[in-house]
């Protein structure tokens, strides 16, 4: 059964960082087709779960599997797409087209070498509507508006033909307007093109409201399951602090 | 017969017969460029490692890191000042040693995050300049004449085996570049994502330390070590103001790379002024327009917005 299987799971995960124990015993999975989302505090561990998760930092004790292997050892050549911060991730002293850095996404150990991508340049084309891009293919990213941008991103992952997408903070640059298509991308992604999605995010509105599963994250899984099962998540949230950093947030955008 | 005299016999004699062009080159002097076979030499130098410089400075600029370039050549020049105290009779070759080592030193104490910021970049470059700078006054009485040029460049006076260097150095960066320019560039704008791609980042990340080191130690005698930020960065990001694309930003900057070094020569050679710093110039004057001119553009624009 293919749904059962899972692309993602952490087993008796312990990670160290500059000899501070910042997850210790995290146990979750991820079924293909599911999307999920990650909240907690900062320093809760979430930027430590993802960097283990992408083979960057060794778990002390237990292990990360993706797709069934150690994600330190095993390339995975596109299958698993990362979304940054869009602001974080692109050198601000740069020209490039929509087009150019979404066609980045389609370079993996396999065509390392070759300078012609008549072949890629299909899954270019279909990242860019994806993302409904087609209009601005030519802009220079460094004058989209910050939702745009994230787009971008977010296309350069397709362009890979990801079938695990992690988001790190996708809506952190993204303006309240613009937020609410992020989302229905995501949901598209998820439920029309069968994607399967871990988003790490402080914006608990909108986690509850496209998530199909909450993981909790404090150091150790606090709370794993469906938006609904916890009605008091937000005061659980407001407790640790996470509510007020998410209203900060949105404070600064406005 | 050395590679690059036969270059230069192909690209002026014989199949190009670029000497043919020198008759209709204005000036009195600059037409030796391209007629006589020493400043055929220097002719070649010049273009070849701005070309090579273009590109590479590009990328530097992007990762923000334009003055490695100039820490490198600091570098390169301590490795000189050895080579020159040690008798060496191509002291570039030990320019060649000491600046890739120091880049893939630098490179992976900074991929540790042992060595982070351009302090800390900075101070280590220095350290080796002030080793070369040491060296040369307890072991080098009386060679200082020697130095000057690879202080300010000594164009003119490049012979066949440090062409065979600079040539095999442009001729190696630009064919790895050819191959390995979409990774690279990759790795440039987001450097986990590209590893996620299976781009080996860390062979990439070597791979153009180790280039920009030895571009850097090609550009010493045409440039001088002092001035080579002229030719890595300035071009390109001259080209950042203006283009709108990579690929346009990278045409742009052979342009304007190439503009700046003919002009150069022609006002040098017509003016009986050091070749390096009249490239330097003219390359930082080219961007002084560019900048002045897309401001007064963008100005206007503004206005008729507003109009």
């Amino acid at each position: 059964m293919v749904q059962a299987e899972s692309m993602l799971e952490a087993n008796n995960l312990s990670v160290i960082r500059s000899g501070k124990i910042v997850l210790e015993d995290v146990n979750f999975q991820i079924k293909e087709g599911e999307f999920v989302g990650i909240v907690g505090p900062n320093g809760g561990g979430k930027s430590t779960l993802l960097l283990t998760i992408l083979g960057i930092l060794s778990p002390a004790k237990g292990d990360v599997k993706v797709f069934g292997h150690n994600p330190q050892f095993v390339n995975f050549n596109g299958k698993v797409g990362w979304v940054s911060q869009d602001a974080a991730s692109i050198p601000t002293k740069m020209r490039m087209t929509v087009r150019e850095l979404i066609s980045l996404g389609t370079i993996s150990s396999k065509n390392l070498f070759s300078f012609r991508r008549g072949k890629e340049s299909s899954a270019v084309e279909d990242a860019i509507k994806l993302v409904g891009l087609e209009d601005l293919a030519e802009a220079d990213i460094g004058r989209l508006s910050g939702g745009q941008r994230q787009r971008a991103v977010i296309g350069r992952a397709l362009a890979s033909n990801a079938e695990l997408l992690i988001f790190d903070e996708p809506l952190v640059n993204v303006d309240r307007s613009a937020r609410n298509g992020i989302l229905k991308l995501l949901d598209d992604l998820c439920h029309n093109e069968n994607k399967t999605l871990l988003m790490v995010s402080h914006d608990l509105t909108a986690i509850r409201q496209s998530a199909h599963r909450i993981v909790y994250l404090d150091g150790q899984v606090q709370f794993d399951g469906q938006p609904s099962d916890i009605p008091n998540l937000s005061g659980l949230a407001g407790l640790i602090g996470l509510e007020h950093v998410h209203s900060h947030a949105h404070k600064e955008e406005d | 017969m050395k590679f690059s005299e036969f270059l230069i016999e192909i690209l002026f004699n014989d199949w190009f017969s670029l000497s043919n062009l020198g008759p209709f080159m204005p000036g009195e002097t600059f037409p030796a460029y391209f007629e006589v076979e020493m400043f055929q030499r220097a002719l070649l130098a010049a273009v070849l490692t701005t070309v090579v410089a273009g590109f590479y400075g590009s990328f530097l600029l992007m990762k923000n890191l334009a003055l490695m370039g100039d820490g490198l050549a600091h570098v390169s020049f301590g490795g000189v000042a050895v080579g020159i105290v040690l008798g060496a009779a191509a002291p570039l070759w030990y320019a060649l040693i000491f600046s890739v080592t120091a880049a893939l030193i630098i490179h992976e104490l900074q991929e540790r995050d042992l060595l982070t910021g351009d302090a800390s970049i900075a101070i280590f470059l220095t350290g080796m300049l002030a080793l070369g700078l040491v060296v040369l006054r307890i072991w080098g009485q009386g060679i200082t004449a020697d130095i000057e040029g690879y202080l300010f460049g000594n164009l003119n006076l490049i012979d066949y085996n440090d062409l065979d260097l600079i040539v095999s150095i442009s001729i190696i960066s630009l064919v790895s570049l050819f191959f390995l320019h979409n990774a690279l560039l990759a790795t440039t704008v987001d450097a986990i994502a590209a590893r996620i791609q299976g781009i080996p980042t860390r062979w990439i990340g070597l791979w153009f330390s180790a280039a920009v080191a030895a571009i850097v130690v090609s550009m010493v005698q045409v440039i001088g070590t002092l001035l080579v930020t002229a030719l890595l960065v300035t071009p390109a990001a001259t080209a950042q103001l203006v283009g709108r694309s990579f690929r346009e930003c990278m045409v742009l900057t052979q342009l304007i790379g190439i503009t700046s070094v003919l002009l150069g020569l022609f006002l040098s050679s017509e003016l009986d002024t050091g070749a390096g710093s009249m490239i330097a110039l003219v390359s930082a004057i080219v961007f002084g327009l560019v900048l002045i001119g897309t401001i007064v553009v963008n100005q206007d624009a503004n206005k008729q917005r507003i109009d």
